[in-house]
Parts: C-alpha cells; structure tokens; sequence
C-alpha cells in the first residue's frame, strides 16, 4: 500500500489500544493540527481510522483574570489591607482602607460586592467590619482562577484550556465576572482500526510528491497515487493582461442598449456634411455667431452639388419668409453657396434632418424614433471637459399631437435607467426647436445638479419645410459627460485620443 | 449666451417693489429663466439668459418683465409718441453696403450715472447680439442739444443726413481723442477704430452722419465728442445704421422703451431715402420711426392643448397671455382661435409656436406631468455598428486595448513621421482634407489612416508596461470627388503589437483570426510600404481586393516616436470583412 507521506505519519502514530486525540498527533509528528485532522478524515474515509469527536466545555483566562492571579482578587486585597488595619476588632473607615489595599476605579465596586457575598465581613454606613474567622486565601474562586492561569501558560495554543476538577457552579461565576471565557470545544482522538493495524503490520510505502499534473500523469492514471505539493494559496498572483473594450465605448453601448430598449433605431451618416444639413435645415440663420469660421471646422473640399433643389428652396423660404401663414422668417442673409459648404458636423442633428427628410431613406410615417451616438467636431478649448471630439446622444420621436408632457416622460424614463431621477426641465431657447428644455438631474453620487441635455420639439420651419407635417421631439447630450458620471473619470483626456493612458484603461472599472 | 447686469437697488425702483431683497429677485429671475451668475465689482447683480428675449438686455427691460410676472401689468403696452420735428434724410452717397438708417429723439430724460451705464450697456449688448458686433446693425446715441439742424422742409424743423464720405473727405474729434481726425485716420489711431476698422475698410465710401455744423458720427465705428451724452443731457438723438431695416428698426424699439420706462417721451423722426438711395423695399422711401407698431398673429386653441398636453378653458388661454405682455381675443366658431397682438421689443415671436412656448411658461412647465407616450415602434442598431462591434469583440478577445482616438490630425503626424506621402498609392497615402482656417498645428486634416495614431498613442506610453498590444476601429477620411460630400469616409481596422517579440508572423496571426471570424479569405502577397520594413511587409488582400497592409513597422518610424520595442502591424478596411 502506498499513502501519501503526512498521512503515513499521521497512521503510524495512531494506537489501536489508545485513544490519541490530534494535538497529541500532531505534537509527536509536528505536522500542522489542520493538516494531522485532514489526513485523519482521509484515512477514515479509507477505513485505516476511527475518528471519535467529544464535546467539552473548556475556559481561558481573561487579561482581567490575569492581573488578579497575579495582584489578588479585589475583595481578597480589601480583606487584608482591613485586617491589617484592625477591622477584625472595631470597624474601621472604608477610605482609609481603599486607599491602604490600592484599589483603583471600578475595583472599588468589585470588592465592595464581592466582599460581603463571600461573608469576609460587612459593610456598613462607610465604615467596615471582618470576620476574622474566614481565611480569605481558602477561596475557591482564586484557587480555580489560579489552576486555570496554570493551564493556559502551559498550553499556548490558546483555545481554552479542560478543567475537570473545577467545580461548575464556581466556573460560571468566574465567567458572570469576566474573568474566564467558555466555549464549547470539540476534540477528535482517532484509533487503528483492523484494516489501520494489517496496513501497518504489511508495510505502507510513502507516495511520490509533485509539483504540477501533467499531460502524462493523467494518461497513466498515475495520478491516483502522487501526493501534491502544497501552495501557499493566500500568496499574489501575477497580473494577467487582457485587451478590454474602450470604457467610452462601453459607455455608448450601455446608451444604445437603453434605447434600442425603448424603441429606437439607429441613424448613420456623413461626419463632413454641408452646412445645408448642418444648420440651414435646422433653421439656424446663416449669420448665427455659431457658424461663424470660429466654431465650425469648414473643409478645404469643393461644395456638395447633390442637394434637392425642391429642398433647398423651401429651407431658404423659412430662413427668408418664415413657414406658414404667421410665420417670420430671419431679417438675415441667406445664400446657397454658404448652405453648400462642407464641415464638421458640429452636431448630429445634420443626421436627424437626412432622415426626416427622407435623404438618408424611406420617407417617414409616423410613428418613428431613431437614434445616434457619434462624434461631432467644436472648435472648444481644449480642458478636463472638453475636446475639439466628442460623441453626442442625439434622439428624436416623430408622432401626431406630442406634447410637452411626452417629452418629460420620455427624458425621464431615459435617465432613469442611468440611475439620474429626478429630471428637472428648465425652459430654454434654441433657434430649432420651442418650447425647449435644458434637462437637469442629480449626479447619483455627489447630488450635485448638473446639466444633462437639451431638448425640444422641433419648430415648424424645420420639420414643415423637410415634408413633416407631424410633430417631433429631440434631444441631445454629450456621451463624455455621461461616462465622467459613471467611470468617475476627472479630465476627459485620459480616456480620449493620443494622450490617453494606457493604464488607465487597462484599470477602468467595468459599469453595466 | 448673454449676460445683463443689473443694479438691484434700480430694479428695485423700477419694478416699484421696494421692500423685495436681492434674495427674492435672483429666485424670481432663475423662474424667468435668467440664471444669477455672480457680482460686479460695482455690486450689480449678473444673470445670463438663453439668447431670445434681447429686451432684457438692461435693468429697464428685466424689471418690465418682473412686473408681468408679478401681476404689476397685464397685456401689450406701447409708449406714446409725439409728432416728428427732426427728420433723417438718406443720400444717395450713402455706402451700399450699409444702406439703412432709423432712429428716434428722445425728450425729458433724466440720466443719473446708474441710469447712463444701463444705457451704455444696453447698446453694447444690443450691438453684440442683434447687431452682430455692429456689422448688422449699430446704435448712436448723441446729446441731442448738441445737434444742430436747418429747417428743409416745410412741417419738419430740422434735419441731419445719412451719406457717404471719402475715407479721407472730412474730419471730426471722435470720442476719447481731442485732434481732429479724418474717418480713415480712426481706423488707424483711434482703438475703438481699430476694433471696428475691418467692418468697413473694404468700402469705397464711409458711412457718415452730418448736420448743419458737419461730420458728428462716423457710423459703425465712433461717434462724434461734440454730441458725446453725459448725466447733464436732457434730449437725446437716437441713431442706428445696418444692413437691415427691420432689425434696426426693432434695436430702436428695444432703446425706446428701455428709455420710456424712465419717464422720457419718445418723439418720431422722419427718415427720407433720397432717389438715388436704395430705400428697404417692404417699407418705400419715406418712413416715420421708431416702429413701434404691434404685430399680430393667430394661433388655435387646439393646438396650444395638443402641445402643452393641458385641457385650458379659453379665459385661462387669454390670462397666460396677458401675463406675458401680449393681449388675446378668441372667436367662438367651430375652432377656438386666439388673435393675439405682440407688441415690437419681443424680436423672438417668428411663428405662432412661440406664443404656445409663452402660454406654457406663464402656466408653469413645471405644473405639466410627464407621461410616457403611448407609441409603438422598433428599435435596432445599424448594421455598420453591429459589424464595428463584433470585429472589436474578435480584437478584444485577442487581447488587444481597444482604444479612442482623435479623427482630427496633423499633416505631420499623419505623414512624415510615418515616413509616408501624401498623394501616393499606399495605404494612408491619400489626399487630405484639410481644415480651412485651422486653430492649433496639431490639428489641421481628417487623418487618412489610423496607425499613426496608435504609434502616438505608444509613444505617450513608454513608461507603462509591455507588451502593449492595442487596436482601433476608427474613422478615417480622404479627399475624393466622386464622393457626394467630396470626402470619402471608412473605418479602419488597425492593430498593432509592441513587445520584445513582435514580428511579422504575431501581426499576420491576429490578422488572419479576425478574418477567419468573418469568414474572409485572406492573403497577403509581398508589398512596399514606406512606414514599414522592406522584406516584412505585406498587402492585406481580403477575397480578392486589396483592403490594407500588414508587416514589421521600420527602425526609422519607431525611433521616430521614441519607441524602444519592436512592433508588428496591420490596417485594412472594415468593409472587407461585411
């Protein structure tokens, strides 16, 4: 038979006449009690052992216990320090003899209940009195006190320590006092069964030890009787790198989920558009401050020529006679060659308006809603929480009859699935959509109120002139400003462009 | 957006709530939507607004709209105006650029300092905004004592005259100076002239406003000292030029009733486009101004209910209304509709729309529920996303750090560090699109490929720990005619692999596990490509075309961008793998 070395050794120590409980095992091999009680398991489970568990009641001593085996029970040293000031023979102040037995704070009161209780005499209107009959050294608390300090010194183990000569009732006022601790304590003894002592009687071989299974280990079933080393499983591990999505990324497809959720298709389109999609069709008048060549990016390419012309005029007529019976256009220039010019979308609501029209596609039946998160170009400074790129949520709702009220609901259910409730709408002004809201909301960590998008419902010489007799509801928000709220990110250039660090995202912390 | 100072103890007087702390009016002002932004060193309160409602461009236009909001007024109030006794005559010599002029006298003002600086303000704020830095439209206020007019017609009195002058043609003292200047000498040793030389120094002409005495006002740039305002003038003489009529006519009213809500009298002027002059078409040559006629449009009780999502009885429509300033009068046919008169400061009403934004705000958008509307559709994602996402899964899944970086670049950084050329047949060698005017050198074009932004982003990472495999799939751009936009735009598919054993076999392994994830049949016949070693670099030939480059990039490129370890990389296309 071969057993693996600790096992051995646990088996040849084992008596079949004795019970030999594991500390006692393991005292005589020196393995560990946790090792010499698995390997006891193991070879019950192999019928080599029996292994017998009792349950017994065991104390260790308290720091309080100890200093009194060292200094003497509080009410002992009372005892003395009045019999050395005549007390057996007439009452004397206790003041005097507090300070004589050097009791300090709450000893005072412990010796003052003990005093009486153990008949070492009586306390009375400040004064005491012993009974010099009563030896106080024969005190059965001190005495079991003193065999339970003897025994924790013995044994440092420290997990209590078996009294059988300690009388109960004395051992639970010890503990009503605070001076010992029980518990109950579980000990295994283990004995040789038969098969334990033919084992031992035919000789037991100690099984090879190895470091790692291998392919050939396996193969040859010699698994079975190798021994694995032991790891120290607490110890670090070595980092694993790994690729990872980008944490921004991350962030647009948590976005995308919700709205796909909620009922919305995706938009795609040209990054260089012309300012036609850009801004005339969102009826921003052409000397807007914002199209000034201070916040767009105007490209160096030739004009685009396919633009509906049918389109084109009725764009220019809302900027110049404003849309409808009442309608006011812009008192501003207007010229097609501007509204051809390509750029940087500064927005992607260039996008929203290819589709609304029907450029990007089918035309549109209500009910609609769509979607884009991409990146749109502004001519910013460049700080913590801006770039010249960022990604920007657009979305939009097309129906009959929507309301202020649609809106709200729609917006809040939205931030609500980012944690953000508590929506406020505060009425605001763009050029392209009335009434318009700037949407506040509640960081869910900090509280702080913070910005949180821009909305409205498209104004009618917008959708009017793109053929959409209905209504539409939009809004927009930078994706950073979202991910800075839920990576914890403080400058958004760690995450974003050529100066991003690379351990800072290998480290982003993974949000769902 | 624009921010209006405002001295609380005027608007105090000027609202006539007296006993209202500053407290009580930044709270009342945020529900105007004008949000306090902080103090001046003079103790004036600052607030910025959305740009619509410019008549709250000064303390005078906030405290009217205090006094709608607290019920003080109700509905459309215009000032009076007296019989003109000044006209304006309009020259033929005027610049065809700027060919129109409105104005109005003032009479009985009282200007204490805190009055003056509200004054200035609001024609500097007016001049930033409606005016467009003055290109548009420009105000001159002048002491109207100091204007001397002749009498040129019969019923009116006096006169001064719009006209051109020869840069050189006439001389003036304009404000802060004390020589007489010529109007082209302001522009180059007045600093209020050189701020505004460039409004006009292309015109033949300089716009100029004479009267009997000569040059006092050299429109959009100076005024004249001679007619300069102080706390002493009691009648003033309101002058704008622009572009437009209409928009100065509406800076005008804006002026007019700032200076009304003072106690002044507003007095018309007549203003006489000579012949020659081009007069604004929709109102002829011969105009009485201010304009402060009241505008009207129509707007029905249907849609003011589908809107705001609020059933209203029509007395509840009429009062929203007139707690806005403007007045309503509704028929009772088979539709209600609202007539409603909007008086001439409110520049924002375009469309009927805007008076359902004002029945909402005065009914409180915060007393709407919000309710999620009861609309049934589909939502999905655009196959393009769908297919970036699962490629960037297969890179993920080969242990690359997917990253984000900028479209925008530098010629520099797009080619010559990459050893590559523009206009030449490899991969990144395409033309740029270039930005026109741009900012910082650091970015100036579309990149054309995304490699080099990878080896910029290694570049910035030496200190981190290796290896550092890393992929993008980005946007790239080139010029190309053919393309509706002139701009051909594509995502690329990049990867590249920095470490001790980087070689061309760990870029060609990603590579082809990515395209045997697509299904896509790759080859990869021997190439040259400048950014990479001879010998070690192939084409990515994906089903037959060939979509990008895969190799060992060249010694040159990476000490180039301070890199210490070899690296292995490819690009392609991302269509390819559709």
């Amino acid at each position: 038979m071969r057993l693996p070395e600790r096992q051995l050794a646990v088996l040849e120590a084992a008596s079949a006449t004795d019970e030999r409980t594991i500390d006692q095992i393991a005292a005589e091999t020196g393995l560990k009690p946790e090792t010499v009680t698995g390997a006891a398991f193991d070879l019950r489970d192999e019928d080599l052992l029996d292994v017998t568990e009792t349950s017994v009641e065991a104390a260790e001593i308290t720091d309080e216990g100890s200093a009194y085996v060292a200094d003497g029970l509080p009410e002992t040293r009372l005892h003395r320090a009045a019999a050395d000031a005549g007390a057996a023979d007439d009452p004397v102040s206790m003041g005097e003899v507090i300070g004589r037995a050097d009791l300090a704070g709450p000893e005072v009161d412990i010796a003052l209940a003990n005093f009486p209780r153990k008949g070492f005499g009586t306390v009375d209107s400040g004064e005491l009195t012993i009974d010099a009959s009563v030896d106080p050294d024969d005190d059965p608390e001190a005495t079991a006190l003193a065999a339970i300090q003897n025994a924790s010194d013995a044994d440092d183990a420290g997990d209590g320590d078996v009294l059988t000569d300690v009388d109960d009732e004395v051992l639970d006022r010890l503990a009503s006092r605070g001076l010992v601790e029980l518990a109950e304590r579980t000990t295994r003894s283990v004995t040789l069964t038969d098969a334990g002592v033919t084992a031992l009687m035919e000789g037991v071989e100690v099984a090879e030890t190895v470091a790692q299974v291998t392919p050939e280990l396996l193969a040859s079933g010699e698994w079975r009787d190798v021994e694995f080393t032991e790891y120290d499983v607490e110890a670090d591990a070595p980092d694993v790198g790994g690729g990872r999505k980008h944490v921004l990324r991350r962030t647009a497809d948590r976005v995308k989920d919700v709205l796909v959720g909620m009922g919305f298709q995706e938009m795609e389109g040209p990054h260089a558009d012309s300012d036609f999609w850009i801004n005339d069709c969102l009826f921003m008048p052409q000397d807007h401050p914002a199209r000034t060549h201070w916040d767009r990016f105007a490209l160096d390419v030739p004009p685009m020529d396919d633009i509906p012309k049918t389109l084109i005029d009725r764009v220019e007529s809302a900027h110049r006679e404003g849309y409808g019976d009442d309608g006011d256009g812009y008192h501003s220039p207007w010229s097609e060659a501007f509204a051809r010019e390509v750029a940087l979308r500064g927005h992607t609501t260039s996008l929203s308006m290819r589709y609304l029209s029907g450029y990007a596609g089918a035309e549109l039946e209500p009910p609609q809603r769509y979607f884009s998160v991409e990146k749109v170009y502004r001519n910013d400074t460049l700080d913590p929480t801006h770039l010249l790129e960022f990604f920007q949520i657009e979305g939009w709702v097309m129906a009959e009859d929507l309301s202020v009220r649609d809106l709200m609901g729609t917006f809040e259910e939205f931030y609500r699935q980012f944690g953000i409730t508590d929506v406020r709408f505060k009425p605001h002004y763009n050029p392209y959509t009335e009434p318009s809201f700037e949407l506040f909301g509640k960081h869910p960590e900090t509280g702080e109120e913070i910005e949180i998008g821009n909305s409205g419902i498209f104004r009618e010489e917008v959708t009017g002139p793109l053929g959409v007799d209905c209504d539409v509801m939009a809004w927009g928000l930078a994706l950073e400003r979202l991910a800075m709220l839920t990576t914890g990110a403080e400058d958004i250039r760690d995450l974003h462009g050529t100066l991003a660090d690379i351990e800072f995202l290998r480290n982003a912390e993974v949000s769902y | 957006m624009p921010v209006v100072d405002v001295d609380p103890d005027e608007l105090r007087q000027l609202t006539g709530h007296t006993d209202k702390d500053d407290k009580t009016f930044k709270q009342d002002l945020f529900g105007l939507g004008l949000e306090f932004e902080g103090e001046t060193d003079d103790g004036d309160l600052q607030f910025e607004f959305a740009p619509d409602r410019l008549d709250r461009l000064s303390v005078e236009g906030v405290a009217r709209s205090l006094r709608y909001h607290y019920g003080d007024d109700r509905g459309v109030y215009v000032p009076d105006t007296n019989d003109p006794e000044w006209t304006i005559e309009v020259d033929e010599s005027v610049p065809d650029e700027r060919p129109y002029v409105t104005g109005a006298v003032i009479r009985g003002v009282d200007l204490d300092e805190a009055a003056l600086e509200s004054l200035i303000q609001l024609q500097e704020k007016l001049h930033a905004t409606m005016g467009r830095g003055r290109a548009k439209g420009a105000i001159g206020i002048h002491d109207l004592a100091m204007v001397k007019g002749a009498p040129l017609k019969e019923g009116a009195e006096r006169s001064i005259t719009y006209r051109g002058v020869e840069p050189e043609g006439d001389t003036f003292v304009p404000l802060d100076a004390n020589d007489e200047l010529s109007p082209a000498a302001v522009l180059t040793d007045h600093g209020t002239g050189r701020e505004y030389a460039d409004l006009v120094e292309a015109y033949d002409r300089y716009p100029a406003i004479y009267d009997e005495l000569g040059l006092f006002s050299f429109p959009p740039v100076i005024n004249g000292r001679r007619t300069e305002v102080t706390t002493g003038s009691r009648e003033l003489l309101v002058e704008l030029t622009g572009t437009d009529q209409w928009t100065i006519d509406r800076m005008c009213a804006i002026v007019c009733y700032a200076l009304s809500a003072r106690g002044a009298t507003i007095e018309s002027v007549e203003v006489e486009y000579a012949d020659g002059a081009s007069a604004p078409e929709q109102y002829g040559s011969e105009l009485v101004r201010p304009n402060l006629d009241i505008d009207e449009k129509s707007v029905t009780h249907d849609r003011i209910e589908t809107l705001l999502g609020v059933e209203f009885e029509p007395e509840e429509v009429v009062d929203c209304f007139e707690r806005s300033g403007l007045d309503a009068t509704y028929t009772l046919d088979e539709e209600v509709t609202y007539e409603v008169e909007i008086p001439p400061y409110r520049v924002d009403v375009l469309h009927p729309l805007d008076l359902v934004d004002d029945v909402g705000r005065a009914y409180g958008f915060d007393n709407l529920a919000p309710r999620y509307p009861d609309i049934g559709t589909v939502g999905g994602r655009h196959e393009r996303t769908r297919l970036e996402d699962a490629v960037r899964t297969s890179l993920v899944g080969l242990g690359f750090e997917d990253l984000l970086n900028f479209h925008m670049t530098s010629g520099v950084a797009n080619y010559d560090r990459m050893n590559v050329e523009p206009g030449t047949d490899v991969l990144g060698g395409g033309e740029p699109v270039s930005i026109t005017e741009p900012y910082s050198e650091e970015y100036t074009q579309l990149r054309t490929w995304a490699l080099p932004s990878l080896l910029m982003l290694l570049e910035g990472n030496t200190h981190n720990t290796y290896p550092q495999d890393v992929s993008e799939i980005g946007f790239v751009a080139e010029r190309d005619e053919t393309e509706n936009t002139n701009v051909a735009e594509s995502r690329h598919v990049a990867g590249a692999v920095a470490r001790r054993d980087a070689s061309y076999e760990a870029a060609k392994g990603r590579l082809q596990s990515v395209c045997d994830d697509f299904r896509a049949d790759l080859s990869t016949p021997p190439t040259d490509h400048p950014s990479f070693i001879d010998g070690r670099v192939a084409e990515v030939v994906i089903d037959g075309d060939s979509v990008g480059v895969v190799g060992e990039v060249h010694p040159a490129v990476l000490v180039e961008h301070d890199l210490e370890v070899p690296v292995a990389a490819f690009e392609f296309d991302l269509d390819a793998l559709r």
